[in-house]
């Protein structure tokens, strides 16, 4: 079986979702089945401006041949100006407007397209919906497509040009049920062939050393939120409920937000913005938190809950954001909150019990155990790709 | 913590947690009303938590809206006074007590309005509580997913009959409700593009972890999420025993959008006489409908552009409707 993923970008430098799952999947389908796993992508790291920073050509990473391309527009200026008007009312955009949209975003990518409408694998894996390499790839791959959305509720969904990426598909792959309920209501693709595989968790990587330690805290009781550091993830929202919260509840409780920053947090006594640390340094941090904060409400999967659940620690996550909260719901290993109030008591009752904690946490270790190590999944989605392979192309929309 | 993961400790999860997060409810509303934030900084929190909610998620129930419609009706004429720089809180408290009669006078105004028109929505919000209750009591309720004798069996009666009108039907065909995935296992098996939904929690737990295309959804719920002529063959079996008519016409609407022009559909239900025998499911009782008599399918689906065969069960506990669209040349 030769399988080749398209993904806008790719390798471990990348600290996005979507990306980081394309890999894992790729990597795992090459030493659990000997698969013969190429990836076409870009030379880019950076999803704001895709600007090409790693060579083009061919590599092996992992087991995986990586093939990238050159781009011939990276993020357009004029890309937030339309979007601005666009996500007013996403669904009433003309089509045309929504493929300037797809251009303006980028990456504009036509040697990967033909490159990919020229391979010989017998199953394509587009990996997410939103970008040009999918858009414009997945009509024009001559083997059975299978698409990862990797989607949740914002205004580029609803763009009509996103239906026909959707009806491209032979197959879906979704990662969580809610993400599966939110295309099918927006794009009607309930009879598609697919499946909700989540992603695989690994067992988590420690460094030994007390968490407090590693972010200069000391014995100070914390709580700890990775990921981004982003507007849009809810970092400064986040941040603003913590200050309000340690103005109300004066002690030595500390925040840490541990991963890259893109958003500017204000200085707090209380609150520990990190940066980006080892995975060493990540399992010592979130292994002593008291609680792992998701304040995200865009998020198709969310590895980071998953991951607190490895190490025992509860979660509290954004109640608007479905899938973080349906694992919540289905594992019964953490809380959620729609708003400061909530916030403020969730956080009240899972500090003052420590059997809560314990509860939710192992809980939501058993909900990983069961249904995302990584044998469990990536046998139920090999078995996937054979069928889609057996089932063969289907017809493709006009883009 | 040794979870097997079975229907049961899973519903022991979910009611453990829904206590859990009613007590962090309880506590919310007992602050709010306590009035224990300033409003306007409970109103700056909330509308920062509402900037990044999804779309879907914006101002979604009708309770959230009015609370921050609570929040923001005040409108508090003394500003903050603070300052970064030397001597500016002083400047800015000075022209605050010297405007405060006059911004005081128009806030005022604004928050007697505002407080008018919360009590409006207020009242709105009661009467639609008091509609919402009385139509509940008269609410006809969905009709449940039944077993049908022979589900499960592969060799049931009916089963090789559905095979052979679906088996060269060209496309995806549905079956619900699928349970663990008997009939589609047995329809993939036989050459036949098939997948499955069930509503029932964990019914299809089995099935999809051996690999089949299911889902756990209601066959209407579904339905409305696939693209017109989207499904080459529909099978129905334990959906439409206990239905409503009303509730069988919409569903029957939507099957024909749903079925390509030359789509199949083959219903497997209990017999009207069988339904009130001991035999029959508690669901028999508690359904707002009854099982259509077999000839009744034909008066309902010919006008539709159906040709319709119907087929008795040896026991005459149930029955079978196969109904071809737009093609003369189907044996039944």
């Amino acid at each position: 079986m030769k399988v080749v993923f398209t993904t806008p970008r790719y390798g471990p430098e990348v600290m996005g979702g979507a990306e980081t799952a394309a890999r894992q999947l790729a990597e795992h389908l090459v030493a659990g089945f000997d698969w013969e796993v190429e990836v076409f992508s870009t030379c880019a790291l950076d999803h704001l401006t895709w600007e090409d920073v790693v060579a083009p050509g061919d590599s092996e990473l992992n087991g995986v041949v990586v093939h990238r391309f050159e781009s011939v527009a990276g993020r357009a200026d004029d890309f937030y100006g339309l979007d601005g008007r666009l996500r007013i009312a996403p669904s009433r955009a003309s089509r045309r407007e929504a493929r300037r949209w797809v251009d303006l975003n980028g990456p504009v990518v036509p040697d990967l397209v033909r490159a990919l409408a020229a391979s010989d694998a017998d199953v394509a894996v587009f990996y997410p919906y939103l970008h040009y390499p999918v858009v414009e790839g997945i009509g024009r791959a001559p083997m059975p497509a299978v698409l990862h959305p990797a989607a949740h509720d914002e205004p580029a969904l609803y763009l009509p040009v996103f239906r026909g990426t959707y009806a491209s598909a032979d197959a879906i792959c979704y990662h969580t049920a809610a993400e599966r309920r939110l295309v099918q209501r927006v794009h009607g693709t309930g009879s598609r062939p697919q499946m909700v595989l989540g992603l695989g968790v690994d067992e988590a990587t420690e460094g030994g050393r007390p968490g407090g330690e590693v972010l200069g805290t000391g014995e100070r009781p914390y709580v700890v939120s990775v990921g981004r550091v982003d507007e849009h993830k809810g970092s400064s929202m986040l941040a603003a409920f913590f200050r309000t919260y340690k103005e109300r509840h004066p002690g030595p409780l500390a925040l840490a937000l541990v991963g890259p920053v893109s958003a500017a947090i204000p200085e707090h006594p209380d609150i520990v913005v990190s940066g980006t640390v080892s995975e060493a340094d990540k399992g010592d941090i979130v292994r002593d938190a008291q609680v792992s904060i998701s304040p995200s409400a865009l998020e198709s999967f969310s590895l980071v809950v998953l991951e607190a659940w490895v190490l025992g620690v509860p979660v509290m996550v954004n109640a608007t954001c479905a899938p973080t909260r349906e694992h919540c719901e289905q594992s019964g290993g953490g809380l959620w909150f729609g708003g400061y109030r909530e916030f403020e008591a969730a956080l009240e009752h899972l500090l003052e019990d420590a059997d809560l904690r314990h509860r939710l946490g192992a809980r939501g270790r058993a909900y990983v155990d069961e249904h995302y190590a990584w044998p469990v999944i990536i046998e139920r989605y090999a078995g996937f790709l054979d069928q889609v392979v057996a089932r063969g192309k289907g017809p493709t929309s006009v883009l | 913590m040794s979870g097997d993961g079975s229907v049961d400790e899973v519903e022991d999860h979910r009611a453990y947690l829904a206590q859990v997060m009613a007590e962090i409810d309880q506590e919310v509303r007992r602050r709010r009303s306590s009035g224990d934030l300033p409003a306007r900084v409970e109103r700056q929190l909330d509308e920062l938590f509402l900037e990044h909610s999804p779309v879907a998620g914006r101002g979604g129930a009708l309770e959230d809206a009015l609370a921050l419609v609570d929040s923001s009706a005040f409108i508090d004429p003394v500003v903050p006074v603070a300052s970064n720089r030397s001597g500016g809180a002083v400047v800015k408290k000075g022209l605050r007590s010297l405007n405060l009669w006059y911004v005081g006078f128009v806030t005022h105004q604004v928050s007697q309005f505002a407080a008018a028109t919360s009590r409006a929505l207020h009242l709105v919000e009661d009467r639609l509580g008091e509609l919402a209750r009385e139509l509940d009591a008269q609410k006809v309720p969905p009709a449940p997913v039944v077993d049908v004798p022979g589900d499960g069996d592969p060799t049931a009666w009916w089963v090789a009959g559905a095979l052979d009108a679906l088996g060269s039907v060209p496309g995806r065909v549905l079956h619900a409700a699928a349970s663990d995935g008997w009939l589609v296992r047995h329809l993939v098996a036989g050459g036949v593009d098939a997948y499955g939904v069930d509503p029932r929690v964990g019914r299809i737990d089995a099935g999809e972890r051996e690999g089949l295309d299911l889902r756990e959804e209601g066959a209407v719920d579904h339905l409305l999420a696939v693209e017109p002529a989207g499904l080459a063959g529909i099978v129905l079996s334990g959906v439409v025993d206990g239905m409503a008519h009303g509730e069988r016409r919409q569903l029957l609407e939507l099957l024909g959008d749903r079925l390509t022009p030359e789509g199949v559909l083959v219903i497997h239900a209990w017999s009207p006489s069988a339904w009130g025998s001991d035999a029959a499911p508690a669901e028999a009782d508690l359904s707002p409908g009854r099982p259509l008599r077999p000839s009744t399918w034909s008066h309902f689906l010919e006008p539709m552009g159906y040709r319709v065969g119907v087929e008795e069960g040896p026991s005459g506990a149930d029955y079978v409707v196969t109904a071809f669209r737009g093609r003369a040349d189907r044996p039944r």
